[in-house]
């Protein structure tokens, strides 16, 4: 039998938020302390995790919330060669299409947010279980 | 986001902004903009260098302040991305409808 070496990842970081009247601005304070401990994420790698990780807490914020505001986890975890992040939250299903990457009108306001989502990380998903909804997003650090 | 106004005359407006542009600080933007054009200044020029943050939410502020903008005979012009705000503007393709000048006061020289 071949020996097994775990890969833990090396980092993980967990938040949660309840909006309102947390907001976007505490996604990024949270990613500022996750890129100290991410020696290899190039700034490439950090504008566009960020990116989307912010894109996806605006997603939740907008269409999860009932009307009493909305209550959800973020948990970044940094591997080898990837970043992960997760967010879970309790509030609305979610009506998304993940298969189609395409963005609306040139001069349409809204519409954006999960093809440009698709755009910047290798994977996405969502599930809605048991009255939560969770997403996952991952990028692999590139050279 | 601070946003720093300036009107250069000839319906000319520099909006000079500094900090996120996220789903925070884009209705703040969009007034700004609505009051330049509804104080005659239709002709907007957007200095991106201080942004280094923009979303779907921001990009939605610039794309109904171009629409205003048009609407009341004038335009809506951006400057000076940062690295991340190009990006935006190029994954969504918005680059092909908001061209990107070097200097927001020569903008609209340009």
């Amino acid at each position: 039998m071949p020996k097994v070496r775990l890969m833990p990842e090396f980092a993980a970081f967990i938040r949660t938020l309840e909006s309102p009247p947390d907001n976007v601005d505490l996604v990024h304070e949270l990613l500022s302390t996750v890129w100290e401990k991410a020696p290899d994420a190039s700034k490439r790698d950090r504008i566009s995790f960020e990116t989307a990780l912010v894109e996806l807490a605006s997603n939740v914020i907008k269409h999860a919330d009932a009307g009493d505001g909305v209550t959800y986890t973020i948990t970044i975890k940094i591997h080898h060669d990837a970043i992960e992040a997760e967010v879970v939250d309790s509030g609305k299903q979610a009506h998304v299409e993940l298969n189609d990457p395409s963005f609306p009108d040139d001069l349409a306001e809204s519409g954006r947010g999960i093809p440009l989502i698709m755009a910047l990380v290798d994977h996405i998903s969502y599930d809605r279980n048991e009255n939560l909804n969770t997403w996952n997003i991952k990028r692999k650090f590139r050279a | 986001m601070n946003i720093h106004t300036k009107v250069l005359g000839d319906g000319v407006t520099v909006l000079k902004l500094v900090g996120k542009l996220n789903m925070v600080s884009a209705p703040h933007l969009r007034d700004v903009i609505s009051s330049a054009i509804v104080a005659g200044n239709s002709r907007v020029a957007i200095d991106l260098s201080g942004v280094d943050f923009m979303d779907s939410s921001g990009l939605g502020a610039l794309i109904n302040g171009l629409k205003t903008a048009r609407q009341a005979g004038g335009d809506l012009r951006i400057a000076s991305p940062t690295e991340q705000v190009q990006l935006v503007l190029e994954l969504t393709n918005i680059d092909r409808v908001l061209k990107a000048y070097d200097d927001a006061e020569g903008a609209f020289n340009a």
